[in-house]
């Protein structure tokens, strides 16, 4: 521990670029322009955004957020999926996303928390109440108990101890950010003793991790699911549906990130080919698994629907979502179509990842707008008149804010801890403790 | 056992241990009657059931960071 090198810190940490001064710059503003969108919605109540009651007021109460809540929680899904995958397996190929991986599910999971937090009128009332009066008879004790503090924490958990050795390695380099990395570190000691119980840690956590995140991220599709009163959401897909379109979306993400990173911090070594082949093999799976799902939905919708549900059903089909509806499907045919190619011929290319990535993002973002809106639009059981949902320029902004914010997060933490895992070297021998 | 390895495993029990006690008993999920079973019988059970999780979690990283006493 008392070497000081002073060989800069890997990865582009530490060091500010000017691409990377622009890139913090523009997500400041899309932050800034969240927060003005928040605070009129605040200031002047939610009347200020689309949303509007269900029946008498002929809106819908949950809109982007809750949208976007569904998607962010569907983001995070595949990131800590595949960084549990990858130490309960030691996949090595996958070993170069692993903490980008964990990282997305961090900021995936404080987004969504996030866009709860705005889609209530009075943030700080519905937080206390839940934490205080929440009924496990209903699916949200599960989405804010499970989702937002247990996965979220768990997900931390997982990202700070699997980057201690990291931490303790940079913690030797003389750096402005020593002191930071040797609080990470918290006293590591590279041994092979502490090598042998990270790797139990680390496996354990992740069989830990695995079924919290189906509970949650189903307990997440129940809070459709389990709501008899509303048609086009009260069905059995719901949960495994909302579990193989978090891994669609996620992956896709993760496509995105790896892709972006790999060339900003120039780790075509780190990142080979055969990491975004086994990504898209992921992801042209749960497609498939995912579109199974929608054509089994709309032939049960369509086959013999109660009037309720053939309403939802036309509009999503030929009426006012139809656009949406289709384009949707579009954006998840289309790239299953390109995956299907490039893993027959065996050529794998990651331009196409990336669009395919980019497409499944906007198809899943569109399944979400749509599991959630026209349910309460066009699924009235009482004879209400039939509702509609803008939302305003105060919802834009505040999704622009959380997009931003995101971004903001990714970038602020390359620059202060590798977003690749450092290559291991031998533990040192001397210093064997006892476990 | 070590000191590391029971007190890791002390952490787990108590965080399952305030899981379940939030679940079944302080929210009471299984309470027939809808008006009186309208909130959990003890307040602020769903935030028990959160520190449970917590707490459980937090075995892992006790178990990483807590020091052994050299032989």
């Amino acid at each position: 521990m008392t070497t000081r090198n002073k060989e800069p810190l890997p990865m582009g940490v530490g060091r500010v670029t000017t691409g990377w001064l622009v890139f913090v710059a523009l997500a400041l503003v899309g932050v800034v322009i969240g927060i003005v969108g928040f605070v009129v919605e605040h200031n002047q109540g939610m009347v200020a955004t689309g949303m509007r009651d269900l029946g008498t007021g002929q809106g819908a109460t949950w809109g982007m957020y809750i949208s976007l809540v569904v998607y962010f929680v569907g983001v995070s899904f595949a990131g800590i999926t595949v960084a549990a995958l990858i130490r309960l397996f030691n996949i090595e190929k996958l070993r170069g996303v692993a903490r980008m991986a964990e990282l997305l599910s961090v900021v995936a999971l404080i987004l969504g928390a996030l866009a709860i937090i705005v889609d209530l009128g009075q943030p700080l009332r519905g937080l206390v109440n839940l934490f205080r009066y929440a009924r496990p008879q209903s699916p949200f004790f599960g989405t804010f108990t499970l989702v937002i503090s247990g996965y979220l924490f768990a997900s931390a958990t997982y990202l700070y101890l699997t980057a201690r050795r990291d931490a303790a390695t940079l913690a030797e380099r003389d750096s402005g950010l020593r002191g930071f990395f040797r609080f990470w570190a918290a006293g590591y000691e590279d041994t092979a003793d502490q090598r042998d119980r990270d790797r139990r840690t680390s496996f354990w956590l992740a069989l830990a991790i695995l079924p919290l995140l189906i509970v949650a991220h189903s307990s997440l599709g129940f809070v459709f699911g389990l709501q008899v009163g509303r048609p086009g959401w009260f069905g059995t897909l719901q949960a495994p549906a909302f579990v193989v379109l978090a891994a669609v979306s996620g992956v896709g993400n993760l496509i995105i990130l790896a892709a972006i990173i790999r060339k900003a911090v120039k780790a075509q070594d780190r990142i080979r080919i055969g990491a975004f082949s086994w990504l898209g093999n992921f992801l042209m799976l749960a497609l498939f698994a995912y579109l199974y799902f929608v054509v089994v939905e709309i032939l049960t919708l369509l086959y013999q629907p109660s009037v309720a549900e053939q309403e939802i059903s036309e509009a999503l089909l030929s009426g006012e979502y139809a656009w949406m509806f289709w384009g949707s499907v579009a954006a998840l045919v289309v790239p299953l179509g390109m995956l299907v190619w490039m893993a027959i011929t065996r050529s794998w290319k990651i331009g196409w990842l990336v669009t395919a990535g980019v497409l499944v993002n906007l198809g899943a973002i569109g399944k979400r707008y749509l599991i959630v809106v026209p349910s309460q639009t066009h699924g009235q059981l009482l004879p209400y008149e039939i509702g509609s949902y803008s939302p305003t320029w105060v919802e834009y902004a505040v999704v622009l804010g959380l997009f931003s914010l995101g971004a903001l997060m990714i970038a602020l933490f390359m620059k202060v801890f590798p977003i690749i895992e450092l290559e291991e070297k031998q533990p040192a021998e001397h210093e064997e403790v006892t476990a | 056992m070590t000191r590391r390895g029971i007190v890791t495993t002390v952490m787990i029990v108590i965080g399952v241990g305030l899981m379940v006690f939030a679940y079944f008993f302080g929210a009471a999920p299984w309470c027939a009657n809808g008006v009186e079973c309208s909130n959990p019988r003890i307040e602020w059970s769903p935030l028990i059931f959160v520190i449970g999780v917590i707490t459980a979690f937090s075995a892992a990283i006790y178990y990483e960071v807590a020091k052994d006493k050299k032989e």
